[in-house]
């Protein structure tokens, strides 16, 4: 458990990182999957390692990782929406500085999941 | 490849410390304490959903658009699609009977499910579906484009919140053309509402068995087609999410049951009808955790808020029969998503509030003409039509009569109904407020999907833990099968007008580069590709909507010389305006071929450019301008 945790910080963390100099410049395929990916599900990710939503081997609780997921998923989304939204109102529209944002995000999610204690937090009724 | 219990846990604090028990000590879970199911089984039935998913699509393949008829694809796809959809169902029906649930095997299976249920579109026309598709990537682009909105332009730019995140996606790549994205967003859309209706239904049902079938039956009955690249499908994600979020981790009551009389005659009658525990299976994370998720799930409401009208308004009823049903602890929650939308009405959507006020309000309370009403007008076009459309009254219904069974069956068992139950019926008081264009009952259908299926796999399924009867199974498998077939006819029966082809997109750019900047263009009937570019270059108009029009009159070339009068304007008629109008009733049978070959003979007008998609005609003004 413990390693599937740090290969999705790494492939998180790399995404993030990847993502910045992409949004300035790079052959568009890759610029799109790889920012795409960011959009999608980058700082949710980040989110939900940080909030250590194991799934437990416990019977009782599976049901956590498909909600970790969607967690991860939705509020990806969530922030990609907020920060273009107010961008625009801001009126301080450019998109490399939203994915940048995006990808600071992220990254401090990651860094923050660092510094917390190892022991798994969620429980299971 | 990880295994699922279907076991059904008593409730109780016996069964928490148990569940500690088992985090803390318990070995691994091995193929010798589980009695597994021989790996050859699951390997022939993931070998079965593979030749499923490249049947049904190698099928799709074979299909010629050109043959889609009134009844939409179900009279053109080859036998080889059903064979493919029989196989998925049969391979999704055996896996669920296995004596443990493999997680990973039915979610392939699903997968395959989403793709030869919902990806005909893409891979048959290899093109967005949908008019409002394309008018969503120009809103994208052009918000994208210039950094600001123009809620003058239409009410679109009052919830800028998807077009931004698609401008933002398109400005941040260079990729300027999301035609690709915009082609596979429904196999897309639904694979990610996977995950989200999977938690939903894990809260809302007793064992995880049911769970997957309910999240099967979902895909089953969807037919909507909400999910093309729109803020609707995007605040579904994040609607079902914010649900699945709430009941996990803030389930219980949200205030002391013994405080007030009446308290405590809700929450006893709530504990009479439904004995299931609160929260019941709930997640528990530290505190410190919740509290950033109650700020994730305000998050998501906002986000919602942002971009779409009508969903954070659904989400009212849904939080507050959760509350009252003592499922959502949060009692805050239902007011802020009051005060979310109405601000946002209020403040940052007020162009469209003030141009728009007596529309909104004035159909309020008029239940009739909102549910009923809205219903009646859709029962009309073509014969081929309203078999579609009673097919889709059909589906309703049997979703409808299989979730009230369920709640039956639910109160009788002592099993978790009331909450599914509510959430499910809970949208249905958005109906006094307004028709929303005559779609509101299609939205609260969808809406109410996701919780009415989970009542519906009950009178299906028992809550035996150890796999599926062969009667069950074959229940199961029957109303799988009529579902699933159901859908073909009422998701793609109006694939003629819905879907698009390259002569028509070739048309329409043929126009961008002939009209210049500021030109009027007009469409013969609302449904063209276009505005997918220039989206505020041009002045766009239509002669007649797509929409069931009663006795309706022929369009005659002095509409289309009005408008053009001062400074002239271009005519586009496509192949799929004739099939629309055809399909709804917007104009009589055949009436689209007579205006055209009739007003191309007219003074002033030019045949600018023909091709099978359709033609363009120039109409010449006073000023002989554009």
């Amino acid at each position: 458990m413990a390693s599937e945790r740090s290969y999705m910080s790494y492939a998180t963390a790399a995404v993030a990182l990847a993502a910045i100099p992409l949004s300035f410049v790079g052959p568009e395929g890759l610029r799109l999957a790889v920012i795409g990916l960011l959009m999608l599900a980058g700082p949710g990710t980040a989110l939900v390692l940080l909030l250590r939503f194991d799934h437990p081997r416990s019977a009782q609780a599976t049901g956590a990782l498909p909600l970790s997921i969607a967690i991860a998923i939705a509020f990806s989304l969530t922030m990609s929406t907020l920060v273009a939204t107010a961008m625009i109102y801001a009126r301080l529209w450019s998109p490399p500085a939203g994915i940048c944002v995006l990808s600071i995000m992220t990254l401090a999610f990651l860094g923050l999941e660092l510094t917390r204690p190892k022991r798994a937090l969620v429980r299971a009724k | 490849m990880t295994h699922e219990t279907a076991t059904s846990h008593p409730v109780g604090t016996a069964h928490r410390h148990e569940a500690h028990a088992h985090v803390g000590g318990a070995k691994p879970p091995t193929h010798r304490n589980l009695g597994l199911t021989p790996s050859w089984h699951i390997g022939a039935l993931a070998a079965t959903a593979a030749v499923a998913l490249a049947l049904g699509v190698w099928s799709m393949t074979q299909v010629d658009p050109l043959l889609i008829g009134g009844a939409g694809l179900i009279g053109v796809l080859p036998p080889a699609y059903f064979v493919a959809l029989g196989l998925s169902l049969v391979g999704f029906v055996a896996s669920l009977s296995l004596r443990r649930l493999v997680p990973a095997l039915l979610t392939w299976q699903l997968l395959v499910a989403v793709v030869v249920l919902h990806g005909a579109d893409p891979i048959i026309h290899g093109l967005p579906r949908l008019e409002a598709t394309f008018r969503h990537l120009g809103i994208a682009d052009n918000i994208g484009q210039s950094g600001q909105l123009d809620p003058t332009l239409d009410a679109y730019f009052d919830w800028p919140g998807f077009f931004s995140m698609l401008g933002m996606l398109s400005g941040a790549t260079g990729v300027k053309d999301l035609f690709g994205i915009a082609t596979w967003a429904p196999v897309g859309i639904n694979l990610l509402l996977l995950a989200p209706l999977l938690a939903l239904a894990r809260r809302l049902t007793a064992n995880p068995r049911q769970a997957w079938a309910a999240v099967w039956i979902f895909y089953m009955a969807s037919w909507i087609g909400q999910d093309y690249l729109s803020p609707q499908a995007h605040s579904f994600v994040l609607l079902l999410t914010l649900v699945a979020c709430l009941l996990s981790v803030f389930g219980g009551w949200a205030w002391p049951t013994e405080r007030t009389r009446f308290s405590r005659r809700l929450a006893r009658t709530v504990s009479k009808l439904d004995s299931s525990a609160p929260g019941y299976g709930a997640i528990e994370p530290h505190r410190a955790d919740t509290a950033v998720l109650v700020v994730v799930c305000a998050l998501f409401l906002l986000a919602m808020t942002a971009s779409h009208q009508l969903s954070p308004f659904a989400v009212i009823p849904i939080v507050a029969a959760l509350l009252l049903t003592g499922r959502l602890r949060l009692r805050f929650f239902p007011v802020l998503a009051v005060v979310l939308p109405v601000g946002w009405l209020l403040f940052a959507a007020s162009t469209f509030l003030a141009g728009h006020f007596g529309q909104l309000v004035g159909s309020f309370g008029d239940i009739g003409a909102n549910s009923l009403g809205a219903l009646s007008t859709r029962v009309s076009g073509s014969d081929a039509h309203v078999l579609v459309v009673y097919t889709r009254l059909a589906e309703v219904a049997l979703i409808w009569i299989l979730a009230v069974a369920g709640a039956i069956v639910g109160y009788r068992r002592k099993v978790p109904w009331l909450a599914a139950a509510a959430a499910a019926l809970a949208p249905l008081v958005l109906v006094p407020l307004q028709p929303y264009g005559g779609e509101l009952l299609l939205r609260l259908y969808l809406f109410s999907l996701p919780f009415a299926v989970c009542l519906a796999v009950l009178p299906l399924m028992s809550d035996n833990t150890a796999g599926l009867s062969l009667r069950r199974a074959l229940g199961l498998l029957l109303m799988g099968a009529v579902l699933a077939t159901a859908t073909v006819v009422s998701r793609y029966g109006n694939d003629g007008m819905e879907s698009f082809n390259d002569d028509e997109i070739a048309l329409v750019n043929r126009l961008y580069s002939t009209a210049p900047t500021g030109a009027i263009l007009i469409e013969a009937v609302r449904n063209t590709p276009w505005r997918y570019q220039h989206y505020a270059d041009y002045d766009y108009r239509a002669l007649v909507a797509a929409e069931p029009i009663p006795n309706a009159a022929p369009l005659s070339c002095d509409a289309a010389n009005q408008i053009a009068h001062n400074a002239g304007a271009y005519l586009i008629v496509t192949q799929s305006q004739q099939e629309a109008a055809e399909l709804r009733g917007s104009t009589p049978t055949g009436d689209l071929q007579r205006f055209t070959a009739t007003c191309a003979t007219s003074p002033g007008w030019t045949k600018v450019y023909e091709n099978a998609g359709g033609v363009i005609f120039h109409i010449k003004g006073v000023s002989n301008g554009k």
